[in-house]
């Protein structure tokens, strides 16, 4: 009785914590952006397109998370994800986008399972089976477009290329909030004021809601539904088992063939729906137009520790620095401002926790690293008008590996993850 | 990162290494292996003239400088009685010297590769087969058998600076490059200056897709749209594009500017966009296109080494001979034309220089 009560509350408390880590990190945004001036830090302009790049990498990071969670490595989701682009081009300019999700998904599921035909199968190591898939993925794309989109064949004549699809038959719905972020969009006159703090939330709310694309909306949703199907339901105990532990999983009657195809034929579909909607933002399937958001996609599922909600805030993370990046190269450098406050923050916190000769002599180079770092990113704010072009494009990635080797120092991934198992044999 | 020393404790030093290399062929080998466009005369060699062509990245079907290139292959075949053939490189670029070598052992000659990112290559395989004759587009010549066939892209670029300073209402006017680099400063630096020449006062926004040497950003529609809407939510009201697949993008947030008042307009690159473009929305808001006449460069180089000329030198097609110029289709800049072509004049006579760098 006492355990689940504790296990209650420290529920409790982590979902909390993560609300006041949101809120802090909107205030701390909002006080940046009205000290810099740069209103792209908060604007809904950013905001929208961070919510469109995070998309892809935080589909392909949920596709890596249902093969690992069933013990299956799973590096093939950049093929896996240009499979998915091609055929949502391909049915899209024929067929609609209704069609070209379903392509898309089917194309993303068949290198899914040619993954687990070889892994689950036929025991092929798990990391070659995955590079081979990212070879075949843009080989036989490369394939199929110089077959059917040859000069002279119909595809051709409607705008086709070698490297590219006709544009899409019809454009994917977009939705957005009545009133508040269309029509009357009362949110966007709130961020047209640019008030402190309201005029934030209202150009986040609104880089949310306005115009948005009905695939945004279903791959929010797959978040909290893969956690429930993960962690809710016997099948998800089942297939977590099999990424755990598939020999006692075996001895309790699953059956972990079975179950680790479902997993890697799902977690294919998810990344081929990622290259979907890379195909419905550009609106015809482009040859490369993945650029690596596979890998990026499995580097969040690592950041987030095997996790649904961990890998969604990782991909939200990048798409964020990578929207930021294109949308102002001058709003960059109000990030040395955030960084600046940041390690304030964590001095004043390592402060109060008591005097610092009680924590360790280490302590005292800790609290001395982050105060010079503070004063050396608020003297760069001060004196840095432009970033050189070449930092402001590799902000994103800078971001990401600092927040990686802070956040991730704890990781545990699925025991049994890309251990090979043979049914019937003893471990 | 942590996943590393998690691969580490898990699988031994040696897996995580094998990871490692595997990435590296992935990124080196994607695609090494794609097979390559043909397109084998009908009528045969009347001439015994093999003309091989390498597309740069993007390929065939580009709509913009690589289907200008074909475009004058095409023309050779015609008119020439050549015997062509193409290849597009795999989609990281990584296989262009093995195009070249390709194309070679075939017996092709003359052999052109498109794209500056060719340099290294065809100076390689020129020096291999000493016999055959090279031409690159858009690098100078580095060999005796290697002809250069650049373009004055700046002042084309200049050209569509006047158009646009004299077309905007706003006073704000953008531009998109693909990827930083020398080649695209030049479209850059032609457009501003010629921006700048017309309305001292004017405002120029200046972005950039991807950092040197990343060349996925000439086909990421989804970085052109969102630059391109930034742009027009700050008031900019013409975009010129040097993007390649991206301006696509361009032209996408350009249809969507105009659904909140019209007035926008984009402005294309290399082939005339508002013909190659077959989207019928976007057709309407280009509103001229740079015109680099890569199809009269690859058409003359074939037809003078048909004639006997050897290589060794460049060739520069500029506005004097036509081979940058503006589009003039749907007439939208009919309006400002006489000022346009009072700066080609100048230009031409050499009263203005324009610059080549930003």
């Amino acid at each position: 009785m006492t355990t689940v009560e504790a296990v209650g509350t420290r529920r409790v408390r982590r979902y909390h914590l993560a609300l006041i880590g949101v809120a802090l990190a909107i205030v701390l945004l909002s006080l940046v952006r009205v000290l810099a001036g740069s209103t792209d830090l908060t604007s809904s302009g950013t905001f929208a397109i961070a919510l469109a790049f995070a998309v892809p990498i935080g589909l392909a990071g949920l596709g890596g998370l249902w093969a690992e969670r069933a013990g299956v490595v799973n590096i093939g989701l950049e093929g896996m994800m240009v499979l998915g682009t091609w055929f949502a081009g391909w049915a899209g300019y024929q067929w609609g986008a209704t069609a070209a999700v379903v392509a898309g998904l089917l194309g993303g599921a068949l290198g899914g399972l040619v993954h687990a035909i070889a892994t689950v199968s036929f025991g092929v190591d798990h990391i070659i089976s995955g590079v081979a898939i990212n070879l075949i993925g843009p080989g036989v794309t490369r394939f199929l477009s110089e077959v059917l989109y040859a000069e002279g064949s119909p595809a051709n004549e409607a705008g086709a290329g070698i490297t590219s699809s006709p544009t899409l038959s019809s454009p994917a719905p977009e939705v957005s909030l009545p009133l508040f972020s269309s029509g009357s969009d009362w949110l966007g006159k709130l961020e047209n004021t640019h008030w402190f703090l309201l005029s934030d939330v209202a150009g986040i709310l609104r880089g949310l809601t306005h115009e948005v694309n009905v695939l945004i909306i279903v791959a929010v949703a797959l978040i909290p539904l893969s956690y429930y199907v993960l962690w809710r339901t016997a099948f998800g105990l089942r297939l977590r088992s099999c990424g755990e532990n598939p020999w006692a999983a075996e001895s309790l009657g699953v059956n972990v063939y079975l179950t680790k195809y479902i997993a890697v034929v799902i977690s294919g579909a998810l990344a081929g729906l990622g290259g979907v909607f890379l195909v419905f933002v550009a609106t015809k399937y482009v040859e490369g137009q993945t650029g690596g958001r596979g890998f990026i996609g499995l580097a969040a599922m690592i950041f987030g520790n095997w996790r649904p909600g961990g890998l969604a805030a990782g991909a939200s993370l990048f798409g964020y620095a990578d929207g930021l990046q294109l949308r102002s190269s001058q709003a960059v450098t109000g990030l040395f401002l955030l960084g600046a406050l940041l390690l304030i923050l964590y001095v004043g916190m390592r402060l109060r926790r008591g005097p610092l000769g009680d924590q360790g002599a280490g302590h005292y180079t800790v609290v001395g690293l982050s105060a010079l770092g503070a004063a050396v990113f608020f003297w760069l704010w001060l004196t840095v008008e432009a970033l050189p072009s070449e930092f402001v494009f590799i902000t994103p990635h800078v971001l990401t590996l600092l927040v990686l080797s802070v956040a991730s120092q704890r990781l545990r991934m699925p025991k049994a993850d890309g251990v090979p198992y043979r049914r019937g044999d003893q471990h | 990162m942590g996943g590393v020393t998690l691969l580490r404790n898990k699988f031994g030093k040696l897996a995580v290494s094998t990871l490692a290399g595997a990435m590296l062929m992935v990124t080196a080998a994607c695609g090494g292996g794609t097979d390559s466009g043909t397109a084998a005369s009908p009528e045969a060699s009347k001439s015994g003239l093999k003309v091989g062509l390498a597309f740069d990245v993007g390929g065939r079907g580009d709509k913009s400088f690589n289907d200008s290139a074909y475009a004058g292959l095409e023309r050779a075949q015609k008119e020439l009685g050549a015997e062509i053939k193409d290849l597009s490189p795999a989609g990281d670029g990584s296989n262009r010297g093995a195009l070249l070598e390709q194309l070679a052992q075939a017996g092709y000659n003359p052999i052109i590769g498109i794209g500056f990112a060719y340099e290294a290559d065809v100076k390689k395989v020129a020096a291999e087969y000493p016999d055959l004759q090279f031409a690159i587009v858009d690098s100078g010549s580095s060999g005796p058998n290697v002809t250069g066939l650049t373009f004055a892209e700046h002042q084309g670029s200049y050209l569509a600076g006047v158009a646009a300073a004299l077309k905007s209402k706003s006073g704000h006017i953008g531009f998109v490059g693909g990827v930083k680099g020398a080649l695209i400063e030049k479209f850059e630096a032609g457009f501003v200056a010629g921006a700048k020449a017309t309305k001292p006062d004017i405002k120029i926004a200046s972005e950039y897709l991807a950092p040197e040497g990343q060349f996925d950003g000439f086909k990421a529609p989804e970085k052109g749209k969102a630059e391109a809407e930034k742009m027009f939510q700050d008031g900019v009201d013409i975009v010129y594009h040097a993007a390649g697949d991206s301006g696509v993008g361009v032209f996408q947030a350009t249809v969507e500017a105009n659904k909140n008042g019209g007035g926008k307009w984009a402005i294309g690159v290399d082939s005339d966009q508002a013909l190659t473009i077959k989207e019928a929305d976007q057709q309407k808001i280009i509103m001229t296109s740079m015109l680099k006449r890569v199809d009269n460069g690859v058409y003359e180089f074939i037809k003078a080494f048909k004639d006997g000329a050897k290589g060794g030198q460049t060739v520069a097609y500029d506005l004097k001979v036509d081979g940058v110029g503006l589009s003039t289709t749907g007439d939208h800049i009919s309006d400002v034309q006489a000022k346009v072509d009072e700066a080609k004049a100048k230009i031409v006579s050499g009263e203005i220089t324009v610059p080549d760098k930003p």
